[in-house]
């Protein structure tokens, strides 16, 4: 398996992780009941919302982006692409800030920590890393070609 | 001929096949588990409570105090440890103990005692437990509870850093000398029983809000209502058979 496409199956498993966090949020599933550190305080915060949306709808769309982008370019059309591999730095980039922000609002602000959104932080920073290798990897390809 | 045609330019779109088989087991498996989770979670039937039996010596409780309606007598006791400003007890609160009280407390088939459980994150919750706690001394406890979990988005944590006035408000409006309330809430003066009844839970092993014991099983989360009336039938002696 290539780098991306470890990111393509890590988005996936984030896509399931942030619908998780959402049918939450939406109070479809779950225990409502709260405990210190629980999910509930964290997901009824006022920083659980961000411009209109639940943050975990925002992690659903960013997740699915994210797919979308890794699973066309492990097509061999983009292959040796570095402005592909550019492209899912970035949007991994954004990801990876935004999961800060989240972590930030937890430790510092909320003083609570939800498990799940600690697993999406955590498969957000494992796809940033991939990204970076793989960036480097086609950069790497295009300066040797060159 | 052949050897004058221009040679052919390699066909670049990677077919779907020619991912490696390993990548889609990869995609497969996470679907799988993630689908199954899901699905599992949304299907699963909160009716079927399934209590905790809990370890629990009389002897050793400290003077801990709860707030109790229904029969003193009521053959099921339910006993309940809630924070006012926690979202599943103010949910349970406001839409199934409505049906709680109409249908088990006031028929006489259980009693239910609220003890004080605030949690540490919930900055203003200990100020709520003692606003509810001085209108007990007037009798008027249950009435504070209503009040503070109906308006739990008015004064908690994120609302206010300063809930009083909106405590001194509903004081007033449920017919408290405001007077009386106030110096109560002011000095804090049951403080000492807050403390207790939060001591009493941590001994029958109460970690999160809300939580009920009936019997002696604990059942944490908010607790629909047709799961606590099958706890209570169970619990409920069974006339003699003539």
């Amino acid at each position: 398996m290539t780098k991306r496409m470890i990111v393509a199956t890590l988005a996936l498993a984030g896509i399931f992780v942030s619908l998780y966090l959402l049918l939450y949020k939406l109070g479809i599933i779950g225990e409502l009941s709260c405990s210190v550190g629980s999910c509930e305080t964290v997901n009824s915060s006022k920083w659980a919302t961000f411009l209109g949306m639940p943050v975990a709808a925002w992690g659903v769309a960013w997740y699915v982006a994210m797919f979308i982008l890794a699973i066309v370019s492990t097509g061999e059309r983009f292959a040796d692409s570095s402005a592909v591999s550019a492209m899912l730095l970035g949007v991994a980039t954004t990801g990876l800030l935004f999961s800060a922000y989240l972590t930030y609002l937890e430790l510092f602000q909320i003083h609570a920590i939800c498990q799940w959104c600690v697993v999406s932080a955590i498969i957000v920073t494992i796809i940033f890393g991939f990204t970076i290798a793989d960036y480097a990897e086609k950069n790497s390809q295009k300066s040797t070609l060159s | 001929m052949a050897a004058n045609n221009p040679p052919k330019k390699k066909n670049v779109v990677r077919s779907a096949s020619s991912r490696p088989t390993g990548f889609y087991v990869a995609l497969g498996l996470v679907a799988v588990v993630g689908a199954s989770i899901l699905g599992y979670t949304l299907t699963r039937k909160p009716a079927t409570v399934v209590g905790t039996e809990i370890k629990y010596d009389p002897a050793t409780s400290g003077p801990s105090q709860g707030y109790t309606i229904g029969k003193p007598d009521a053959p099921v006791k339910i006993l309940e440890w809630a924070d006012f400003e926690c979202p599943g007890c103010g949910q349970f609160a406001t839409v199934t103990e409505p049906d709680v009280r109409k249908r088990i407390i006031e028929p006489g088939l259980a009693s239910l005692t609220f003890y004080d459980f605030p949690l540490p994150q919930h900055k203003n919750s200990k100020a709520a437990h003692n606003a509810a706690a001085c209108a007990a001394d007037q009798n008027k406890f249950w009435e504070m509870h209503d009040r503070l979990f109906g308006s739990q988005d008015q004064w908690n944590t994120v609302a206010t850093d300063n809930p009083k006035p909106f405590f001194e408000k509903y004081a007033s409006d449920i017919g408290l000398d405001t007077k009386a309330w106030e110096t109560c809430y002011d000095a804090q003066r049951h403080m000492g029983r807050i403390l207790a009844n939060v001591n009493e839970g941590e001994k029958r092993q109460v970690g999160s809000t809300p939580t009920f014991i009936v019997g002696n099983k604990s059942y944490p989360g908010s607790i629909p209502y047709d799961a606590l009336k099958a706890i209570v039938d169970s619990l409920t002696p069974k006339p003699a058979a003539k």
